[in-house]
């Protein structure tokens, strides 16, 4: 992930994927299985079931790399997005045993190869979204990141969090609002695109 | 979708983006998607703006049987059985753009058709296998129009998806425009059929070739040599590997 030209290298590589090059399937899976496994398994919650996800997730990337292009994402958005759709399409609820609720702030950030340099190299996005994640109201981040994250629906967030579901869905909409201000306030001071349409 | 308000519209894409739309709501939302455009690209930015936070999580190594599952499901290393089953690719096609939201289910079908035949090609039947060298999907304001395909040296394949009402006295005339440099026409092509074209100096004039684009021009084509009027649709040529795919011991 140290690479400062990862983004490109996973283009490149759906790209060739695109043409059927099964070698480049290869290479786009290592370097990124980790991270997806690691996004599907944080919402379905059961090792078996992320790894269905997994394997369904680079199936279509596979059938669809020559797509990609036409996206306009960045390839990990991209990539996650299907993961993270994939995911959310098959799990299986209730499961309330999330503790940790400030976990983006915390155990979440825990990826040690990651740096500030690497930040940049990812485009602003990331770095972005957690400047202005932090701004909002401690209730809204903490309902937006349990979803997020844990793929929680209202009413789950109504149950694990003790609140209303009209409270819930006011802090997302309220919260999620006040986020795309902010991001929007500082697309100017991008270092980089990463992936804005 | 068309009739709600864009704060609403917004609010409904941030909240399939988060994740926190399910069940019918989703999949009668992941229709609308389908069908409009400005809804995708709505998506498309909420995805640009929350999903790269995905990125920031632990990696968790998956076991090794999940790459072992996926190798099987795509047709081990044969590329030619991909190309056997067009159906159920794009069934899996449209599904899978149903669910990732920001897809156009139309190109993708257009897009694997081109897949299923360029792997024809490659496929280890063919003794001299011929991938296309260049690839191009031609837009209108995001609706595709036509597929530009080169499959070998001196000739186009130009693909409709969707055809134009016929005019009686403009014609349609396809351009290459280089990486730097004014555009090169290709000729007068069908605006209702698919065209194909030869030329001797073809491969000349696609040189560097970066985008091809359709312009509207008087009967018989430009007048000038440079495009005079109004480009009707435009794609990015995707250029392809110069030698076709072969099969490795690393990809079994």
């Amino acid at each position: 992930m140290a690479d400062p030209d990862f983004n490109e290298k996973l283009a490149s590589l759906l790209a060739r994927c695109g043409l059927g090059d099964k070698n480049a399937f290869a290479t786009l899976y290592d370097m990124t299985k980790s991270k997806l496994f690691a996004v599907s398994l944080r919402i379905v919650r059961e090792r078996h079931v992320a790894e269905e996800v997994l394997q369904d997730s680079f199936v279509n990337i596979w059938n669809n790399a020559a797509n990609y292009a036409i996206a306009k994402a960045a390839p990990m958005t991209w990539m996650s997005a299907i993961v993270r759709n994939r995911s959310l399409d098959i799990v299986r609820r209730p499961r309330l045993e999330i503790q940790d609720e400030e976990e983006f702030f915390t155990l979440n950030l825990e990826d040690p190869s990651l740096g500030p340099q690497d930040q940049l190299t990812q485009g602003r996005d990331v770095a972005q979204v957690e400047v202005c994640l932090k701004g909002l109201e401690a209730d809204q981040r903490q309902t937006i990141s349990l979803a997020f994250f844990h793929g929680l629906s209202h009413s789950e967030l109504s149950m694990h969090l003790n609140k209303p579901l009209g409270t819930i869905k006011t802090h997302i909409r309220r919260g999620l609002l006040k986020l795309k201000d902010c991001l929007n306030d500082h697309i100017e001071y991008s270092p980089r695109d990463g992936g804005r349409v | 979708m068309k009739h709600v308000t864009p704060e609403l519209r917004s609010a409904l894409a941030a909240e399939y983006v988060l994740g926190t739309m399910r069940g019918g709501a989703r999949r009668r939302f992941e229709q609308f998607l389908r069908s409009d455009y400005e809804l995708r690209a709505e998506v498309a930015k909420w995805e640009a703006d929350l999903t790269p936070m995905a990125e920031r999580l632990k990696p968790v190594r998956p076991p090794d049987h999940v790459w072992a599952n996926i190798q099987a499901r795509i047709g081990g290393t044969n590329l030619e059985s991909a190309a056997r089953k067009p159906a159920a690719s794009w069934f899996d096609s449209v599904k899978f753009w149903r669910m990732l939201g920001t897809g156009f289910a139309a190109l993708a079908t257009v897009l694997l058709a081109t897949l299923v035949t360029l792997r024809a090609n490659v496929g280890p039947a063919n003794n001299e296998p011929q991938a296309p060298m260049m690839l191009a999907v031609l837009e209108d304001q995001g609706d595709p129009r036509m597929v530009v395909e080169q499959p070998k040296s001196g000739l186009l394949m130009v693909k409709m998806v969707k055809p134009w009402k016929t005019m009686s006295d403009q014609s349609l005339e396809l351009w290459v425009i280089p990486k730097d440099g004014p555009p090169r026409s290709l000729g007068v092509i069908s605006q209702d059929k698919d065209s194909t074209i030869v030329m001797a100096d073809m491969d000349l004039r696609l040189l560097d070739g970066n985008m091809f684009a359709l312009s509207k021009e008087p009967m018989g084509g430009s007048p000038t040599g440079t495009p005079t009027g109004k480009v009707v649709c435009k794609g990015m040529i995707a250029h392809m590997p110069p030698k076709p795919i072969k099969k490795s011991p690393a990809q079994i």
